[in-house]
C-alpha cells in the first residue's frame, strides 16, 4: 500500500443506545475524547463537519460552539446512512487541498424510536400505500437472494447471533446480549424472512474523528491511524432498488453501490479485500451484512450465506465482520454510525479491542449503506 | 372547488402515476414512461428518462399482468399516514415484473401466505379513503385467477 498522507490522529464516542440528553450533550462528548485523545484544542481545528440525517439545519455550529468562539467552516453533511463517509471524505479532501491541516469530523444523532418517520425519504403515495417500511425492501432483497442462491433462514439467523455475542463486549453497543440460534428463529418475523432480532434500531450516538497530515501527526506524537481511502457514491439507475425505490428496471442491471464504492476505495488504498484483516459493515437487518460481503469481494456472489455459517466472519475467523456487534446490537444513529464504526477499526488497528480484538489487525475497512443507494467505505491502515 | 371535493370523488393517489379506463372510473391503469433514445421504461410520467437522461419520452400505459420477482410481509403498520384496513391487517408487497421490462413496487392482495416468486398477478384498482379528506384511486396486485 502506498504511504497515506492524511491520519486520523484522536477519535471519540459517545455510546450508542437512548438518553435523555441533547444532541449538544451527546456531540460535545465526543468532539472532547477526540480532541483529547489527539492531543489537540478545538482552537487547534481549521474545519468541521457535522453528519446528520434527523437533526435540525446548522447543527454542526449549534454544538460545536459548546466548545468555544471559533470563525472556522462548520458544516452540516447529509447522506442518509453514509453521512459520516461523506463528511469523513470532505475533511480528506479538504486537508489534501492544502487549505487546512487538521479537521474535526463529528456525526451525531438522536432519533425517535420505532420505524423511520417515512415523510423523510418517500412520496406521500408510498405512505399511503404502505410502501414506506424501510425493514421491507431489506426483507424483499433477502428473498430474492434465498430464490436465487439457497441462502437460508438458519444462515441469516447465524448473522445475527454472531453480532449479538460480539456486542457482549462492546461498552458503546446498545444491546448487550447474546441469543441462541433457537431464540432468534423464534423471534417474531419483522417483514418476513427477517425477524425482530435480526433488525438493528434507530437510536442515539455521537462519534468523532480528528484527522490531520501524516507530517503534522509526526510533530504531535500519538498513535497517527492512515486514511488508505474514503470513498462515497449514490447508486446508479437500476443499481439496487433500496429504499424508497418504486420500481426498478427488469432490463438494465448495474453494479450495486458496494461493489462500486468498494471498488474506487480499493483503488485508492491500492489493496484488495484479501489484504484487509477487519471489517465493520453496515447491518440493518442480518441479511444485508451476507449480501455485503459478497459485494465487498469478501466471496463469491450466493456464497455470503455459507460463509457465515461456518464461521468465517467471526473474530478469529478468516474474514472477522462486525467485531463491534454491528448495528444491530449497537443500534444505528444514522449520522454518527460510519464514524463509530471508524471509532472500532482504530481501535482494532491500535490492538486496543480487548476480547473483541482481531490478533494483529493492520488494515480495516468500515462500510455503511443506505436510502437512496448512499454508500461510504473507508479504509485504514496502522 | 367545495363541491367537487365531496364524498365520492376519486384522486389519483399520486398524479401521473394511476389513471382510469374509460367507462370503468374506478379501474386502474399504471402509467409510464418509455425513452424514445434508450428504450427504457420508467414508472409514471417522467419529463426525461432516469437512465439516460433524455427528455424525448413517450407516455405509456403498462401492461396490467406480470410475474412475482420478490415478496414480503408487513406484519406492523407501516409508519405515517397509510390509508390501508384499520384495524391493520398484515399484508404482501412485492416487486412485480411487467412486459414493458419493470419491475413495479406494490402492495399484494389476498393471504399473506399465498404467494411465490414467480407466480403470476394482475393489476387492481384500490380505493383508499383518507379519514376527512378525498378517497384515492390506488393499487395493487392480486393473483390471476386459476
Amino acid at each position: 500500500m502506498p504511504d497515506s498522507d492524511i491520519v486520523i490522529l484522536g477519535t471519540g464516542i459517545h455510546p450508542f443506545g437512548r438518553f435523555d440528553k441533547t444532541p449538544e450533550d451527546l456531540g460535545v462528548h465526543a468532539a472532547r475524547q477526540a480532541l483529547g485523545e489527539a492531543g489537540l484544542e478545538w482552537s487547534d481545528i481549521q474545519a468541521a463537519y457535522l453528519t446528520r440525517m434527523y437533526l435540525p439545519a446548522t447543527s454542526g455550529a449549534r454544538i460545536l460552539r459548546r466548545l468555544g468562539s471559533s470563525d472556522i467552516s462548520i458544516v452540516d453533511i447529509e447522506a442518509a446512512c453514509a453521512s459520516g463517509g461523506a463528511g469523513l471524505r470532505q475533511a480528506v479532501l479538504a486537508i489534501r487541498s492544502g487549505e487546512v491541516d487538521t479537521a474535526l469530523v463529528l456525526g451525531v444523532e438522536k432519533m425517535p424510536r420505532g420505524f423511520m418517520d417515512p415523510s423523510m425519504i418517500y412520496a406521500d403515495w408510498q405512505v399511503r400505500m404502505g410502501l414506506s417500511m424501510n425493514p421491507a425492501y431489506w426483507s424483499m432483497r433477502a428473498r430474492r437472494h434465498m430464490h436465487e442462491f439457497g441462502t437460508t433462514e438458519e444462515q441469516i439467523a447465524r448473522v445475527a447471533w454472531k453480532n449479538h455475542r460480539n456486542s457482549v463486549e462492546n461498552p458503546n453497543a446498545m444491546y448487550r446480549k447474546a441469543f441462541t440460534m433457537e431464540q432468534i428463529l423464534a423471534s417474531k418475523p419483522v417483514c418476513d424472512p427477517i425477524r425482530l432480532l435480526e433488525i438493528c434500531a434507530p437510536n442515539d450516538g455521537a462519534a468523532a474523528v480528528v484527522v490531520t497530515t501524516a507530517r503534522r501527526a509526526r510533530q504531535l506524537g500519538g498513535e497517527p491511524v492512515a486514511i488508505e481511502a474514503c470513498a462515497h457514491t449514490v447508486a446508479r439507475y437500476s443499481a439496487d432498488f433500496r429504499c424508497p425505490a418504486d420500481s426498478m428496471s427488469a432490463t438494465i442491471s448495474n453494479p450495486g453501490p458496494t461493489r462500486v464504492t468498494s471498488q474506487k476505495a480499493y483503488e485508492q488504498a491500492g489493496c484488495g479485500p484479501d489484504d484487509i484483516d477487519c471489517f465493520e459493515v453496515q447491518d440493518t437487518d442480518a441479511f444485508c451484512e451476507i449480501e455485503i460481503c459478497e459485494q465487498l469481494g469478501l466471496c463469491e456472489r450466493g456464497e455470503g450465506g455459507p460463509m457465515a455459517e461456518e464461521g468465517h466472519t467471526e473474530i478469529g475467523g478468516r474474514c472477522p465482520v462486525n467485531m463491534s456487534g454491528g448495528l444491530i446490537s449497537k443500534g444505528e444513529p444514522v449520522g454518527a454510525s460510519h464514524l463509530g464504526q471508524v471509532v472500532e477499526i482504530v481501535s482494532q488497528l491500535r490492538g486496543r479491542s480487548g476480547a473483541r480484538q482481531v490478533e494483529g489487525a493492520r488494515v480495516g475497512l468500515a462500510h455503511v449503506l443506505g436510502a437512496g443507494g448512499n454508500c461510504a467505505v473507508t479504509i485504514l491502515a496502522a | 372547488m367545495g363541491d367537487e371535493t365531496a364524498a365520492g370523488e376519486l384522486l389519483p393517489v399520486n398524479e401521473g402515476l394511476v389513471t382510469g379506463i374509460d367507462n370503468e372510473p374506478r379501474d386502474v391503469q399504471l402509467l409510464g414512461s418509455k425513452c424514445d433514445r434508450c428504450g427504457e421504461v420508467s414508472l409514471g410520467a417522467n419529463a426525461v428518462c432516469l437512465n439516460c437522461g433524455s427528455d424525448r419520452i413517450t407516455g405509456i400505459r403498462l401492461a396490467p399482468e406480470g410475474e412475482l420477482w420478490t415478496y414480503t410481509v408487513i406484519r406492523h403498520r407501516p409508519p405515517g399516514g397509510y390509508l390501508g384496513p384499520d384495524p391493520f391487517e398484515p399484508f404482501a408487497i412485492g416487486l412485480v415484473e411487467l412486459p414493458d421490462g419493470i419491475r413495479v413496487m406494490a402492495p399484494l392482495a389476498g393471504d399473506v401466505d399465498s404467494f411465490e416468486i414467480g407466480c403470476r398477478l394482475r393489476l387492481e384498482p384500490w380505493i383508499l379513503q383518507s379519514r376527512d379528506g378525498p378517497a384515492y384511486r390506488a393499487f395493487r396486485f392480486a393473483a390471476v385467477a386459476g
